[in-house]
Parts: C-alpha cells; structure tokens; sequence
C-alpha cells in the first residue's frame, strides 16, 4: 500500500513540483487509522436489502428530453450524481 | 339568594368538533378489520405442548437438526412451515391495501407483561413475564408452559425460524472473528473477551412482502466533448455536454424483505453498533415454521415494541431505494452521472407477518464511553459480523508511525530530484 502510494505520487510531484509529496505523511496517517478503525468497529457495513432480497422487476420504462447544453466545464461528472447512492433521499412526490 | 356549589359537570373535551361531512364518513365507516390472515396455533392452546407420540411436555429445539425433541421418548418432530401453511410466497404481484397476519396486530400499550398460566398437569399457577421469555418451568411438576395464545399484548409471533447452528459453533466463529483483531483491540476487552458468554436470542422482525410502483425525475448529462488546453505549464481538460431531464418508472414485488421490530435496535448511527446485527441479514425466512413456544426453550427472546404504523416509513425508504437500484442499469448512456431530484411510490399492497429469528449474540458493554459492542452470528447462514472495541492511543501511534515514515521517503524524494 505504501509503495502504491509513493508510485502514485513521483509523477504527481514532477508536474506541480513536488508540494504534492509533503502530503504523503498526513493523507497516509489519517488512511490508515481509518482502515484499521473501520475494520475493527465495522460501523460502515449494512445488510444490503437491493441485493439481498428477492426481487422480481417488470421492465424499466420512462423517457428523456434534452433540455440544455454545457459547452465548456472542468467537471469531469454531473454535479451531485446519486445514481448509485439508492439510499440518498431527495424530493418526495405525493 | 343561594347559589348551587354545584359546577355544571362539563363534558369531557376529546379534540375539535368534527365537520358534518366527517360525522357522517366516521358514522358510516365499516369497524376495522381484524387480523387478515389468522395465524395461531389452535392445537397448543391450552399452553403445553405435547410431544404427538408420548404425550411428555418436556419439548426442546435440537439445535444440530432444527427439529422439536420429546426428551422423553427421544420423538423428532416440527411445526409446518408458515410459508405453506399460510401461502406467504404466493400473490404478491396482486397484493392489495394490507395484509396483517395476526401476530403482527398492533401492540395494545396497557396490556400486562406478566401472565399467569395454571398449569395444565397439577394445578399450579405459573408466571410468566411476556417481556422477558415465553414460556416457563412449572416449578412443582416441571411441565413446560408455553405462551402459545396470540395474547393481546403483541408478545407472540406468527412464526419462528428454529436456530440450526450450535452454541459451539457460533463461539468459534466469534473467537475466529475476535482474533483476526487482536492488535489494536482495546486492552481490557482482550481481557475480559469471554465467547463462551454468548447468548442465543430471538430477535423480532416484521417479514414483508410487497407490490410497489416507484419513479423518479432527475437529471443526466451525456459527454459530446472532450479537450485540453494549455495554461501556462499545466494542461487543463474541459468538456461539453447535453443536459438531459430524465425520468424512469418501475413496478416490482419484493419477497420477504426484512424489518426490525424492535424500536431499540431499529436506530441506527454514530451513536450505538445496531448496525451490526442489521448486517447479518438475510435469514432463509422461507423455512420460518408455525409459531410454537417450545423451539424457545433454552434460548432468550426479545419482544416486538413496533407496530406495522411506525414501521411503514421505513418500508417506503427501502422500496424507494429498491427501484432505484433497479433502475440503474436502464442509465448507462449517461456517461457523465445521473442526478435524481424527486421521486415516487406508491405501494400497491403489503402483507405484514411478524417473526422470531435466532442470532448468537455476544455483547461487551465498554466501560470508557458506555457503548455497547455486539459480535452476531445468523445462527441459520453463520454470517458473523462484530465490533470490536479500539485502543486509541495504539491506533493513533501506528497512523503517526506510517505517516513519519511515508513522510521520510517523501522528503529523501524531494532533497534527491534537488
């Protein structure tokens, strides 16, 4: 893990000269008490009901329109993508 | 002139006058509907439970073959299973309104924990504290009473679903968990970890089956372009995109989804390790059998305190994430992510039925910051899952230790390419 990390780190450090690589000691602290932390206490894991429960779906319908068009952003991703984050709320419809 | 002492007895305020058409809706309203589907064990009602062959009362779970044992005439038996007996996996897709089996009925506040049973073979009055266990020892002729009546205080399931794994095997599958987290572990519970103390208990859940509609409306972006530009000695890379508004829609029928009834173990967060016995789920409920008190005997039982009212939130919460999950593979043009903003449901029908279900539960209560730590066996899969509570200090010195060190190279990097 630490070697990944200082690999991943050389090249890091030649484009934006090296001020990248002082991080490396506090980001792999804080990584790895967290690690440890987390498998030890385990209070991340939850029974995953999507997955888990038997589930019979009747094929997906639905539409879109375009509505707009970003011509130029640095953001690689949609702001606020929660298509994988199922548990997320938002906005309820009565 | 006298004056009545007498105050006009005022009527007793019960809320704000209904309206006329709420009068009449109330006066016209059928009663509420009993329990949907009747689920009590008509042939134990007189609270002992004969083993069919001998006639002995002195029934237990063997634990190695999920069976009732006589340990009288060594006779192996079991309940049907709820599954068929109640037809619990047919119909879901024509579920309608809800469907409460009788032991799910709502909890009534005021009913006593401590019933008195007059046992059946000599005559003696038996207590039985319905909090806290089911049934009881008569402690003159050593019959088993078993709380079987479906009594109005929500103590008694609609089934139960036998422990299968043995008191050997779940301690060996808590020390193998322990010991894989042995060197950061706090220093009095390495001291104190006994597995040999853990307790077989009957947890109680509401099993759910359920037809629902969901949709929901965001926003999907779709890459058109991708560039870089220089900017002095960096390259920076841009992109455009088509904003989409996205909607999706979906009808599905969940199979036993699982929900905790007890109000205590339902909270989840920082603060406590619920989570922990939430994370064992699932149980093969489908092989849950008919409600009979003896497959509780030598292990404790919690009681239900939720009613099918104050679970129904947290149904919709898991349906809503359900069809999102289902829904997911449906944006894979999206390569830049969806963003949902609303969403939907509607729950065409529920079928409720309440059930014990057998955890190996060993729990350390920490005495620094009072939290209770659970290691929880499915006593049916053996899925194990724990928390273990953590030395600080050792932790924080093994992060500082890797960090001096990370940081070290680092610096022997930088002074080199100097």
């Amino acid at each position: 893990m630490t070697l990944d990390l200082i690999t991943a780190l050389i090249p890091m450090a030649s484009d934006d000269g090296a001020v990248w690589l002082l991080a490396a000691g506090p980001a792999g602290g804080a990584a790895t008490y967290w690690a440890f932390y987390r498998y030890y206490r385990n209070n991340d894991k939850s029974h995953q009901f999507e997955r888990d429960t038997l589930i019979a779906a009747q094929p997906v319908q639905g539409g879109e329109e375009k509505v707009g068009h970003i011509s130029k952003t640095r953001n690689s991703d949609i702001e606020g993508d929660n298509s994988d984050k199922y548990r997320q709320r938002v906005q309820r419809v009565q | 002139m006298t004056q009545d002492s007498a105050e006009p007895k005022q009527p007793t305020f019960d809320g704000p006058p209904l309206s006329l058409e709420e009068e009449l809706a109330a006066a016209k309203a059928e009663p509420e509907p009993g329990p949907s589907i009747e689920t009590v064990n008509e042939s134990l009602k007189d609270g002992l439970n004969r083993c069919p062959k001998c006639g002995s009362t002195d029934v237990q779970l063997r634990g190695s073959t999920g069976m009732l044992v006589c340990l009288f005439c060594r006779n192996e038996w079991q309940e049907a299973r709820v599954e068929e007996e109640f037809g619990l996996g047919e119909g879901i897709d024509q579920l309608e309104g809800t469907v409460i089996a009788s032991g799910a009925g709502d909890i009534a506040a005021d009913a006593a924990d401590q019933l008195t049973f007059k046992c059946e073979a000599c005559g003696a009055e038996v207590v039985v504290d319905t909090a806290h266990a089911l049934n009881a020892r008569c402690h003159w002729c050593r019959h088993t009473l078993n709380v079987n009546q479906q009594i109005p205080n929500g103590a008694v399931p609609d089934a139960v679903l036998p422990f299968r794994l043995t008191k050997d095997e779940a301690v060996e599958k808590i020390r193998e968990f322990a010991s894989k987290r042995r060197l950061f572990a706090h220093k009095r519970f390495k001291k104190e970890f006994v597995p040999e103390n853990v307790l077989g208990v009957y947890l109680p859940y509401l099993v759910i089956d359920a037809r629902a509609e969901s949709q929901y409306w965001g926003k999907g972006e779709v890459q058109t372009r991708r560039w870089t530009e220089k900017q002095g000695d960096n390259n920076v890379t841009y992109y455009a995109a088509d904003v989409y508004q996205v909607a999706r829609q979906v009808s599905f029928t969940v199979d036993d989804l699982t929900v905790e009834g007890s109000s205590e173990r339902a909270q989840i967060g920082p603060a406590n390790t619920n989570n922990i016995i939430n994370t064992i789920l699932p149980f093969d409920t489908k092989n849950a059998v008919k409600w009979n008190a003896s497959y509780l005997v030598g292990f404790t039982s919690e009681k239900r305190d939720l009613n099918v009212e104050a679970v129904r939130p947290h149904l919709e919460d898991q349906l809503l994430s359900i069809g999102r999950s289902q829904v997911r593979a449906s944006l894979g043009r999206f390569d830049r992510g969806v963003r949902w903003e609303q969403e939907k449901l509607d729950v065409g029908g529920s079928r409720w039925v309440s059930m014990y279900l057998p955890v190996w539960l060993y729990s350390y209560r920490q005495e620094s910051n009072g939290m209770l730590h659970y290691i929880a066996v499915n006593a049916r899969t053996g899925e194990t899952m724990g928390s273990i509570p953590v030395s600080q200090p050792k932790l924080l010195l093994a992060a500082f230790t890797v960090g001096t060190f990370l940081e070290g190279i680092a610096g022997a990097i930088l002074v080199a390419m100097a």
